[in-house]
């Protein structure tokens, strides 16, 4: 077929990503994650929310299981800043690499308790959700390593074992961008794409300005260009949320993806003051590092 | 994971057809008992899973797992799917419903309620819970009545001027005033835009003695 060929260099080469992976490229990647929650806790004065009205916290998760009156400790400046060093210090053990197993284990419990903390005040909101079960992937794989070599008579080659976590995070960085677009094209249906719902949401967020504050998306009405944009990008970006599995297969389709999706979430922080970066530095793993670094592969690949 | 020698009949497109018929009967039939909120993204999803089971590399890299590895796998995708079709993304956090702008708004005005605070030497600052509590990430919004009483709000109101003044000790907070604040989607091009139009709904008086 004569279209077949310039078709497939199109489609480019379909392979699964990070499925050479090799253990430097995992360490890196602990490294990584946990780093990126030790600077969001160091920069977060998670004291100070001691001085919020106790009455309006909403326990949520595994904070909704303890005694109200442990509760009550817990959000006092001084259990605060326990749970906030305990919990930075258990992460900065994590980067050692020693006693993962542990370490991980404790980090995702206490991740989970401090995730759950913060947004007992409001909704609980997707932000940094992807990077706390990027957590539990990495703990919850080296404990699979553990039972694997310990108590399984099977004969494995660990070989392969680094790409396990890797493609996991990825696919559930993946599922998480998956499963957005469905419940927005299913529950939305075509209103959602066809009326003003963009421009609301953007002039709703703007004017509640969170942490970022632009001070910009309220003005969209007097900007047609801006609004057009807003309702035109809507349907194209679903269709690449609903898409993102395509990451784990096609190089080219993640060359398209992590451009696009940049540019939207640092179009949402300026026009909606929302800002998901980490799940823009999770596009780091979008990569395929042991495809370009030897050093980065498997000793089985 | 199975190859296409010893595909099973149900296995697609049988299956597919077959799915896409129950979900009909089950959410869009006229004895409809389950939103096709649910059964519809689960058909997409269920597509999704299954062309990867026909994808030659994610067989090879599923069947290479050791069992304990597999289980794991399962486990934290299966736990985040599940999460999602709970509805509920408080209970099972971090395994959320995953929803950003999925539902119609309309609204014209677009309103917000929110504290503006008045300091001793008469300036406004806008006090923003995100702001002077960085931990948190988003509070519902003032204008929900099922989230807060007016004593709640006033409490807010107090917590927040306290939390200021902390930092800004040369020019305390002595009044917050809740106010509503209002852009129109589609406004008369004589009128002024140089501020949401604002309106007072309540004034707390800092200054004096709690």
């Amino acid at each position: 077929m004569p279209v077949a060929q310039p078709l497939r260099h199109l489609i480019g080469p379909l392979e699964l990503l990070h499925e050479q992976a090799g253990p430097r490229l995992l360490r890196l990647t602990r490294l990584g994650i946990f780093a990126l929650w030790i600077f969001k806790l160091a920069l977060d004065p998670l004291w100070r929310l001691a001085g919020l009205p106790r009455d309006l916290f909403q326990p949520i998760g595994i904070l909704a299981l303890l005694p109200t009156g442990t509760l009550d400790n817990l959000l006092t400046p001084t259990g605060l800043t326990t749970l906030w060093l305990v919990a930075l210090t258990v992460l900065a053990v994590g980067l050692t690499n020693k006693a993962f197993l542990l370490t991980s284990t404790l980090a995702a419990i206490l991740l989970t308790a401090y995730s759950c903390l913060v947004r007992g005040f409001g909704p609980a909101v997707h932000t940094d959700t992807v990077l706390l079960l990027a957590v539990y992937v990495l703990a919850g794989f080296a404990w699979a390593d553990f039972f694997q070599s310990k108590l399984s008579k099977q004969k494995t080659s660990p070989a392969m074992w680094s790409s396990y976590p890797l493609v996991t995070i990825v696919a559930i960085l993946c599922l998480s961008y998956c499963l957005v677009g469905y419940n927005r094209f299913i529950r939305g249906g075509l209103p959602v794409f066809t009326g003003d719902t963009m421009e609301v949401w953007a002039i709703d967020a703007s004017l509640r300005a969170y942490y970022f504050n632009t001070d910009i998306g309220w003005h969209i009405p007097e900007w047609p260009l801006v609004v057009f944009m807003l309702k035109a990008g809507l349907p194209f970006i679903t269709l690449f949320e609903m898409t993102a599995p395509l990451c784990l297969v096609s190089s080219h389709y993640r060359w398209i993806f992590i451009p696009l999706m940049f540019s939207f979430h640092l179009l949402s922080l300026v026009v909606m003051n929302i800002f998901f970066f980490d799940d823009m530095l999770l596009y780091l793993l979008l990569i395929d590092w042991s495809r370009k670094y030897p050093a980065m592969r498997s000793a089985g690949s | 994971m199975t190859t296409s020698e010893d595909k099973p009949l149900w296995l697609p497109p049988m299956s597919l057809v077959v799915i896409v018929v129950i979900i009909g009967a089950i959410s869009l039939s006229p004895f409809a008992f389950i939103p096709f909120n649910l059964t519809g993204q689960a058909l997409l999803l269920f597509i999704v899973l299954r062309l990867f089971c026909y994808w030659p590399p994610m067989v090879r890299w599923v069947t290479s797992m050791p069992v304990f590895h597999r289980t794991m796998l399962a486990l934290l995708v299966g736990s985040m799917i599940l999460g999602h079709y709970t509805l509920n993304s408080r209970a099972y956090y971090p395994y959320v419903s995953w929803f950003i702008f999925s539902t119609v708004r309309e609204d014209d005005p677009v309103t917000c309620r929110e504290f503006i605070a008045t300091t001793a030497s008469g300036q406004k600052v806008r006090l923003l819970v995100e702001q002077l509590f960085p931990s948190i990430v988003q509070i519902y919004p003032l204008d929900d009545p099922t989230q807060y009483s007016p004593a709640q709000l006033d409490e807010l109101a107090h917590a927040m001027a306290t939390a200021y003044n902390q930092h800004h000790a040369d020019d305390p907070v002595h009044r917050v005033d809740l106010v509503v604040m209002a852009v129109k989607l589609h406004p008369p091009a004589a009128e002024s835009r140089a501020q949401p139009s604002c309106q007072l709904l309540n004034r707390y008086d800092i200054s004096s003695a709690r």
